[in-house]
């Protein structure tokens, strides 16, 4: 690894060492108010027409020949900041902006990163501004980010209330979930319908559903990338709100003031505490109980203009217990959740040259206890990551920006590990190996203009991924069955090893001063797999690293795309086509339980595969105005083929959906009204259903033909929002004059009103058959029934920011 | 023996969880408009150590096909040449009918069949009545079906009897006032060899329930059917609900579940293969849950080839309990 960053910092110097006359400006793009970084503001040389975006961190630096500049920059909801400067040497400069409205308002939602959708070489990549997400409707009034998410084309939803998504037919693994650059293994609480994200303590997301530049990797899908709060380090404030379900409750100020602040915030659900004195005596809830918090906390040190130090952290856990009030009854004990911790260092090299150091620690595990009488059963799973990176910004020149660097993951797995006890004796059960493994990769991409017309970002990753010992494997027989004997590897010892070119290369060429085609093809590779009991997203799925049978997924796309912006860029458009081939995907064998993972191999009870997946994607966006919004349509096709499942026969995957309509609007009526409404209409699920029956020992057993063979009815719903903003002024009496005046309110207030379902549709969750009466009374009956989870359900949030 | 993670229990409890988080779910009838197939044929065929082998023919139908007693009669294939070859000598089973015959008869030939008297007068069952092959431990058992215009074969070994060690009864310790309601318990001593498969089966014959109903057969409740994987040579405590018979009116059973003390049960402990145990075992679970989202499901996975169902080798262990 160091080798080849001594080779890209060979080339990159020998490549900026002609820019005799050319001087760099640099520096941070900040919200006065607060003191956060504005992540892709853009920064505008009016001179030569040309501009580039801050990144992460807020940073930006453009090389340009001596002379006099105006640099303009922007950002939504901002007001615009010009300065002019005069180039005679590198020059820092640092810009302030001021929000253009103090109180909470509805603008857009979701808002391209740069200023124009048909400038970059970007496909398929969104940003959201989430503290503008309170304006649209939620399930229950809880703001969910991955859930706006599933509005935009090419994104599907796992299904009624569900914040997992899918992206381009990948499964819900393929997709890399960054918290501060910290990978986040299961991003839903309460079996997906909420996402572990806090909006309050979020401040920026990105997703990438197609042309993943080089940098990011290890996932063969998409990227989401959250960014959280840095903290204000202007002065103390909070944020919080009280729904229904849930209530939160955000802090944030300086440590040290215009150098170092932080946040922390925190969210609990209350249903537990709620329903549980209705359910003490209810004989089969009484033992039921439910509850999930998330604490999120940040701190930033700015040490000089060169360097500064971030440290964040999430901690969330889900708790599940199910039973009923009789002690006799089998009781469960679920708990699972996340942990994240991220420390970062930025330096900046010089004017053109900026760094971040990232070392992270990433943990998921999972717990299912279960018992009756002296019966005793538990099931843990988990995954642990230990990782550092290096990732350098370089901007050369102006028609330049390169981006290198390198990352370095130990992954410490732990499958499936069951254990049972009846009474004094405990079940034979091995204690499975944990699974290490090394990852490494470094990467190095060029983002520039071949001319003016033509942009190319091209890239190339190197990865490379071992799993070591210890580690006893099972010697199997020909059935798959353990023959007793076992092969062991020592600590360290490589068990198997994988490596892989990944090359990305992705372009734009413009048409017109309003229109572009892109182009792009990525190769991916990924070195770790879900595998999954169940068509929605439990816990119980358990993280499946690749070994000596499980080979590393591919992912292969080509998408091209037209853009188009209009109206003076108040709307844009694409239409985007895509294919994306998947090898090595996994799959549960048929009919295996999570059970049977012991005193075997971690991967003996998978079975391997490939898919593909093409589709169009329609995009509609309006960005200003009153009335703000978008609509989305996708039309895609997408299969798997497993020679072990469904008798070698291709099948739809789960998250086939041909068609797939969004519409998400936001108008604001005045500065205290606005409102928000969003409707989608999506194919049916493909699911399995049994096609004939028999009967053995008088039972009705189902016979299944083909694998995800029936649809579902379509599912569509409609979800409203109103939002009220209490007065920003207040009138003060003065007691000696009786003067009367405006005085500006020291906190800020909103409810919102929330129908999830409007029209109350009946959208299939599953569907089951159930039999009911009995054969002797000659009552037998066998019926299809389909459940479904909400029907039109109101809510009202209290939110506050102070 | 339950296991505790049967997916139906754990789909109604997560089902139930929701519902009381959210406040919210509905169910309602749909119509499914489901393909037809070609019907195929189920073997449930046994050949008992001891006892003449039993195998009951019927062919698959489709999934809203009509549940009364008739219809499910329909189902059976007569005229079936059926043959089973110990490794010595083949024979071939007798087709056997039973209309006609008086009720005591009929409860007769259910305990010699294991088959409830209710469908026993509509169908017909193939096995041998002259005693000509009877099952022995050790012994492989091929069986071979035409019948319909196809044919079908399974191969099953009979295991050695593995006896409960004790058996007993226990109170389910919930409701300190209630000391009656408990659950059956043996103690296995597994074989110290890898293969060894097991399946619970019971048969309540005495109640001082005022409402108890006879069990006319031998009822294996779900989840009762497992291996030694995890309990090779291991000696362990088992215990078990009470089964319901799919053929008994029970809408009245309120201590269903239970025994209670002062019941007399018939233990039946069936040894059979891995890979007949694995049958029962995904046939459980294929009963309990059918097509939901919250198991992957998944088709009974039998010793047939040609066909679908089970012919399994049993050695049975009998032990008869007074709940005390």
């Amino acid at each position: 690894m160091r080798f080849v960053l001594i080779v890209f910092f060979a080339i990159t110097l020998g490549a900026t060492s002609y820019a005799q006359d050319r001087f760099t400006v640099s520096g941070y793009v900040t919200d006065s108010s607060s003191g956060e970084a504005l992540i892709g503001a853009s920064v505008f040389i009016r001179e030569i027409g040309k501009g580039v975006p801050t990144n992460t961190y807020g940073f930006y630096s453009v090389t340009l020949p001596g002379g006099t500049y105006t640099f303009v920059t922007r950002y939504i909801g901002f007001q615009d900041a010009e300065r002019t400067v005069q180039l005679t040497a590198d020059t820092k400069l640092n810009l302030d902006l001021k929000p253009t409205v103090v109180q909470i308002k509805a603008v857009e939602v979701v808002k391209e990163k740069r200023k124009s959708n048909t400038e970059s070489t970007d496909m398929g990549r969104i940003d959201v501004d989430v503290q503008k997400l309170n304006t649209l409707p939620a399930l229950l009034g809880e703001v969910d980010i991955l859930k706006v998410i599933q509005f935009l084309p090419g994104v599907k939803s796992n299904g009624e209330g569900n914040s997992g998504f899918y992206v381009r037919g990948g499964g819900p693994d393929q997709n890399l979930i960054l918290l501060d650059e910290a990978t986040v293994y299961n991003a839903s609480h309460l079996f997906g319908f909420f996402s572990v994200f806090n909006a309050d303590a979020v401040k920026n997301l990105e997703l990438i559903k197609g042309g993943m530049p080089a940098n990011y990797g290890g996932r063969t899908s998409s990227v989401l990338d959250i960014t959280m709060k840095e903290g204000n380090d202007q002065g103390l404030h909070g944020q919080g709100g009280i729904g229904l379900i849930s209530s939160r409750l955000t802090l944030e100020g300086p440590l040290i003031k215009d150098r170092s602040s932080f946040v922390v915030s925190g969210r609990r659900t209350y249903v537990d505490v709620i329903t549980k004195p209705f359910l003490k005596n209810n004989a089969n809830f009484g033992g039921t109980n439910y509850y999930f918090y998330d604490l999120n906390a940040k701190a930033n040190y700015r040490i000089s203009d060169k360097d500064r130090l971030y440290l964040s952290g999430y901690f969330g856990r889900d708790v599940f217990d199910l039973g009923s009030s009789d002690p006799g009854d089998p009781q469960f004990r679920i708990p699972w959740g996340n942990a994240t911790v991220a420390g970062r260092w930025n330096h900046v090299f010089g004017p053109k040259l900026f760094m971040n150091t990232t070392a992270t620690f990433s943990d998921y595990q999972f717990e299912f206890n279960g018992g009756q009488s002296d019966f005793a059963f538990k099931l843990f799973s988990g995954i642990k990551d230990y990782g550092l990176k290096v990732d350098l910004s370089q901007y050369p020149s102006v028609r330049h920006s390169l981006k290198y660097g390198g990352q370095y993951i130990f992954h410490k797995y732990t499958p499936s590990t069951v254990s049972v006890e009846s009474g004094d004796t405990q079940f034979n059960i091995d204690e499975p190996s944990k699974l290490l493994a090394h990852e490494v990769a470094v990467y190095a991409l060029d983002e520039f203009d071949v001319s003016d017309r033509i942009r190319l970002n091209g890239g190339l990753r190197l990865t490379m991924f071992a799993q070591v010992g210890p580690f006893k494997e099972y010697v199997l027989d020909a059935q798959g069955e353990p023959t007793g004997e076992l092969i062991t590897y020592g600590g360290g010892k490589a068990v198997k090893s994988y490596a892989g070119l990944e090359p990305r290369l992705s372009m734009r060429y413009r048409l017109d001063e309003m229109s572009s085609l892109k182009a792009s093809v990525n190769r991916n590779l990924q070195y770790v797999h879900l595998a999954s009991f169940s068509s929605i997203a439990l816990p119980t799925d358990v993280w499946v690293p690749t070994g000596k049978n499980v080979k590393p997924q591919v992912g292969i796309q080509y998408a091209a795309g037209y853009f188009h912006d209009f109206k003076e860029r108040a709307y844009e458009g694409s239409v985007e086509v895509y294919y994306k081939d998947m090898q090595n995907l996994i799959e549960y064998k048929e009919g295996a339980q999570p059970q049977d993972n012991g005193n075997t191999n971690y991967d003996a009870n998978l079975v391997f595969g490939n898919g593909y997946s093409y589709g169009a994607e329609l995009f509609l966006k309006k960005r200003t105005g009153r009335l703000n919004g978008w609509v989305g349509y996708t039309w895609s096709k997408t299969m798997r083929k497993f020679p072990d499942l469904n008798q070698g026969r291709e099948f739809p995957s789960r998250w086939d959906r041909r068609h797939d309509l969004s519409v998400v609007a936001a108008y604001e009526l005045n500065k205290r009204w606005s409102f928000g409404a969003t409707f989608t209409y999506q194919t049916g699920q493909a699911v399995t259903l049994p096609v004939n029956r028999y009967w053995i020992e008088g039972r009705l057993v189902s016979e299944f033909t083909e694998r995800n063979g029936y649809r579902m009815a379509p599912y569509h719903r409609l979800d409203l929002a109103a939002t009220l903003i209490n007065k920003d002024m207040k009138k003060v009496v003065n007691k000696t004059t009786g003067e009367v005046t405006q005085v500006p309110r020291k906190y800020r207030s909103s409810w919102t009103f929330s129908i999830y379902n409007a029209y109350n549709r009946a959208n299939p969750y599953f569907i089951y058959f159930d039999n009911t009466g009995n054969l002797a009374t000659g009552d037998l009956q066998v019926v299809a029934k389909q459940v479904s989870l909400f029907s039109v359900l109101p809510s009202i949030t209290w939110n506050i920011k102070f | 023996m339950p296991s505790p993670t049967s997916t139906s229990l754990l789909r109604k409890l997560i089902l139930s969880a929701l519902v009381a988080i959210t406040l919210i779910s509905c169910e309602k009838e749909v119509v499914v408009d489901l393909p037809m197939t070609e019907a195929k044929l189920v073997v449930e065929g046994t050949i008992e150590k001891g006892l003449p082998p039993i195998v009951l023919l019927t062919r698959t139908q489709s999934y809203f096909a009509p549940t009364d007693l008739n219809s499910i009669a329909s189902i059976f294939v007569n005229g079936a040449q059926i043959t089973v070859n110990d490794g010595t000598s083949t024979v071939t089973l007798q087709e056997i009918g039973f209309t006609g015959l008086t009720q005591e008869q009929l409860a007769q030939a259910a305990e010699l069949t294991g088959i409830d008297p209710a469908l026993l007068q509509n169908i017909t069952v193939y096995s041998l009545l002259d005693g000509s092959m009877i099952g022995e431990s050790g012994r492989t058992y091929t069986l071979n079906v035409q019948g319909d215009g196809r044919s079908c074969s399974a191969v099953t070994t009979i295991p050695n009897v593995v006896p409960w060690d004790s058996t007993w009864w226990r109170l389910a310790e919930q409701n300190a006032d209630d000391d009656s309601s408990g659950y059956i318990w043996g103690r296995l001593s597994d074989p110290d060899t890898m293969g060894n498969g097991y399946r619970h089966y019971a048969r309540r014959i005495y109640s001082a329930d005022p409402d108890f109903i006879e069990d006319t057969r031998f009822i294996s409740p779900l989840g009762t059917t497992f291996d030694d994987k995890y309990l090779n040579g291991l000696t362990v405590d088992l215990f078990a609900v009470r089964g319901r018979s799919p053929f008994t009116d029970n809408s009245n059973d309120e201590t269903a579940g239970y025994f209670l003390r002062g019941d007399s049960v018939i233990m039946k402990l069936v040894s059979m293969g891995q890979r007949e145990a694995n049958f029962y075992t995904t046939y459980d679970n294929n009963v309990a849950s059918a097509g939901d989202l919250f198991s992957t499901p998944a088709n009974a996975r039998g010793n047939i080839t040609g066909g679908l169902g089970i012919w399994a080798g049993w050695a049975a262990y009998y032990d008869t309990l007074v709940c005390e």
